[in-house]
């Protein structure tokens, strides 16, 4: 009884700290998303000052955007040790390639701005930006084909996680961040450059589904046990909700983009990324490391884990609301003939 | 080299080359922060615009520290988990539960605020900037707080206890307040300020040697001196309480410190070696120049009090001595350099008043070569500090508890190899950069603009209409 008792509360909490970091990943993913989305598309704009503009409309805030991304690895550190220290290890390159691409896009950021050689440090923005986003999608891809995990050691090889699966998971997560790239932009442009993001936001959009068709078809025919778990009734109903939303907010998106819509597509892109979010957490829920590992295997103490909750819970109200503060702080068009200075 | 294929070796090696880069940025940032909200404040409450010019300025030197420290120290995080893996799983219960704190509470803080710090002067009102600048110091005192005691707690691990492989929290105010935590947040936020009044003091001394903008940069010279003449001897006294404690927590790295390989006989004391040739194969020093009873007087206050010497543990719980020993003699010299240099300034400035004018400061070219030469002394310093500290942990990752080999991922040493230089090439790259750019900031100079409104509260007496430049 009293072990029942205490694993029923180790469930509770590993669940809870499971959907808090989920909570963050859907920030994180969003937020640095369109930045890195933004970085990608600064590649294929020909003259400097509208890649300058585009980077200026992100100058306040990626630094806070990246920053979830360290939230998450601190959150996921102390409340599931056993996912860090073999997922991490199991994707090594693409996570360090990932780090690579992170900071050349960061120091570029700063470079740009006191450097008399613009050209050079806005390609190194793009080209680090590409290079994250890719390795973004690597890391999903190899996580998602499976860290092989035993006894609490990674037990797989080194270039595991590349796959033609992977492959796939790479270009769609590229084009979801361009396209939320794209949609940010209608937000903060206007003129040619919103032009632009518009004629190009219906291929992207394409390409994004295309990608993520692929891997929701993908998934169970090599999964078995997803297989069952999608297409058993009742849960094929449940299950069949998330693809058909994901769907629909296609059709809304590409409507709102050809009515010239500025916030909509946005709204309807950051939709899509929640609700593919949604379907590989409910695919994969309980497990934590698809195949190997459970939440409930993973997770830290229920000391540990309460007094993160304690610290860290009662927090998160505050930190949505100044990152909020800041986005409303620098609310409103970018100008690409004055760019703001420090 | 045998060494290069040790995949221990080429993780503890990436590891302690990222810890060495990212610590060189974020010290100045700490203490650049509480010196621009000070600036910062002064203007608010004076409404004089040389504290608005002077914070302008400073923030440029900020902003690219802060920029390569934040990338920088990204990779530090992620190697817990790439190259670490065993070390993360097993103490993941208390290290990874303060990095969690850190992130979410400090990190997530200072970036919140950050971008309204640097690009928020037209935007927001004198006191919501100045707001967002005492959250942007307060975050990075606070991430330096959590860092420091999730390190202090690698170096002097207290409130665990290991059960099946994993370190097990028996008390999490024990293991927040572990016996090094003082000593090592005390000497290390010390660091931060001491290095940032070196660098605003240098910087200074720079434009006065050159005859550049000296009624601007005179007075930032002696208020960061001053300050000095309180934190450097500060400093030394804080290490020298960190040392004493050493010999209870961590005794073999003391020993590995003063190279002293036998502990002293009732009675006498242990001598200290101002220069020594260790020799671990045989358990002593080849050569070595001592002062008799010094070690004994440092450590316990008393000339013959007892100091353990490294012979008292097995060769295989000895740390390297090498290392520990020289780079704690280089850190104790820049530091002492650095107080000789306040002292001496304080010194001109009271008794020599008529030289220390704007017209005539520029005549003291010793004085300000010295103050420039501080730059890299305090650099200096807070490297070798950090050598000392975690060099002389070794051969554990968690002291007595888990030994680093034990911590290690097993990867491929031709992926180590790969990601290695990947890191030495990058950030030596970003590194040179900073440099470069650095010395555009300074050749450019302040800039003496109009702040973007005045300070809030004094408004009401300002009798001209306030230029607005039209939001962008």
């Amino acid at each position: 009884m009293d072990v029942i008792a205490l694993d029923s509360t180790h469930h509770l909490l590993a669940t809870i700290w499971f959907l808090i970091i989920g909570l963050f990943m859907v920030i994180y993913v969003v937020l640095d998303g369109f930045d890195l989305g933004v970085g990608v598309l600064s590649l294929f704009v020909g003259d400097e000052p509208r890649r300058a503009a585009m980077m200026s409309s992100l100058g306040s805030i990626w630094d806070a955007n990246e920053t979830w991304l360290v939230v998450i690895g601190g959150t996921l550190f102390g409340a599931f040790p056993l996912v860090y220290g073999t997922v991490l290890h199991g994707l090594y390159i693409p996570v360090i390639v990932m780090l690579l691409g992170f900071m050349l896009r960061g120091v570029s950021f700063e470079f740009h701005e006191l450097s008399t050689n613009k050209p050079i440090w806005s390609f190194t923005f793009g080209l680090g930006s590409l290079i994250a986003a890719l390795a973004q999608g690597f890391t999903l891809g190899g996580l998602l084909n499976g860290v092989q995990v035993v006894n609490g050691v990674y037990a797989g090889g080194t270039m595991d996680w590349l796959s033609p699966f992977s492959v796939f998971v790479a270009i769609g997560v590229v084009a979801g961040y361009a396209m939320l790239g794209s949609t940010y932009l209608i937000m903060k442009s206007r003129g040619m450059m919103q032009d632009a993001c518009f004629a190009r936001g219906q291929w992207l959009a394409l390409t994004m589904m295309v990608a993520a068709a692929v891997v929701t078809v993908w998934t169970p025919l090599q999964f078995p046990a997803i297989f069952a778990r999608w297409l058993s009734v009742p849960n094929v109903y449940y299950f069949a909700l998330l693809p058909l939303a994901a769907l629909f907010s296609l059709v809304m998106l590409l409507r709102a983009l050809k009515n010239r819509s500025e916030v909509a597509p946005f709204v309807w892109t950051t939709l899509i990324f929640l609700f593919s979010f949604a379907g590989l957490a409910a695919t994969w829920f309980p497990y934590i490391i698809p195949g190997y590992i459970t939440i409930d295997q993973a997770a830290a103490s229920n000391n540990t884990l309460v007094f993160m909750l304690v610290g860290i819970g009662m927090l998160i109200p505050v930190m949505i609301t100044y990152n909020i503060y800041q986005y409303v702080v620098f609310r409103g068009k970018v100008d690409p003939d004055n760019t703001h200075t420090y | 080299m045998d060494l290069l294929h040790n995949p221990e070796f080429l993780s503890r090696a990436q590891f302690g080359f990222i810890a060495l880069f990212h610590i060189l940025w974020p010290p100045l940032t700490i203490g650049l922060a509480l010196i621009l909200f000070g600036l910062e404040a002064a203007w608010v409450k004076t409404g004089k615009v040389v504290y608005y010019h002077q914070a302008r300025f400073w923030t440029k030197i900020f902003l690219i520290n802060f920029g390569v420290g934040v990338i920088s120290g990204l990779p530090m995080e992620f190697s817990f988990g790439t190259n670490w893996g065993p070390f993360s799983i097993a103490s993941g219960d208390f290290f990874g539960n303060i990095l969690g704190f850190e992130t979410a509470m400090a990190f997530m803080l200072e970036a919140g605020f950050l971008g309204i710090m640097l690009f928020g002067w037209k935007r927001v009102s004198a006191g919501m900037h100045l707001f967002a600048t005492g959250m942007v110091a307060f975050g990075s005192t606070l991430s330096a707080f959590w860092i420091m005691v999730a390190n202090s707690w690698m170096q002097t691990p207290s409130g665990v206890e290991m059960q099946n492989g994993k370190l097990a929290i028996t008390s999490y105010f024990d293991a927040i307040f572990n016996p090094d935590l003082a000593h090592g947040f005390g000497h290390m936020f010390m660091a931060c300020l001491e290095i940032s009044l070196v660098v605003t003091a240098g910087v200074s001394a720079y434009y006065l040697l050159n005859n550049r903008h000296r009624d601007f940069f005179l007075p930032a010279f002696k208020w960061s001196v001053l300050s000095l003449v309180l934190v450097a001897p500060l400093q030394i006294l804080i290490g020298d309480s960190a040392g004493a404690a050493l010999a209870q927590t961590q005794p073999a790295k003391l020993a590995a410190i003063e190279s002293l390989w036998h502990t002293n006989k009732p009675g006498e004391g242990a001598p200290w070696a101002i220069l020594a040739a260790p020799n671990p194969a045989a358990q002593k020093n080849d050569w070595e120049i001592t002062v008799p009873d010094v070690t004994s007087l440092i450590v316990t206050h008393s000339l013959n009090g007892t100091v353990q010497g490294l012979t008292d543990f097995k060769p295989a719980d000895q740390p390297p001595v090498l290392i520990p020993f020289y780079g704690f003699r280089v850190m104790v010299a820049a530091g002492g350099f650095i107080a000789f240099m306040a002292l001496t300034t304080l010194w001109l400035l009271w008794r020599r008043r008529e030289r220390m004018q704007p017209a005539s400061v520029g005549q003291n070219k010793w004085l300000l070569r010295g103050w420039m030469l501080a730059i890299p002394a305090a650099y200096i310093a807070i490297e070798a500090g950090w050598l000392v500290r975690e060099v002389g942990r070794q051969p554990w990752i968690v002291y007595g508890m888990m030994r680093t080999a034990q911590g290690v991922s097993k990867i491929s040493v031709a992926v180590l190899q790969w990601s290695l230089l990947s890191f030495v090439v990058f950030y030596s790259a970003i590194g040179i950069a900073a440099l470069v750019f650095m010395r555009g900031v300074l050749r450019k100079g302040p800039v003496f603009e109009d702040p973007p409104h005045q300070p809030a509260r004094h408004a009401d007496i300002v009798t001209q209409p306030v230029v607005v430049g039209g939001g962008h």
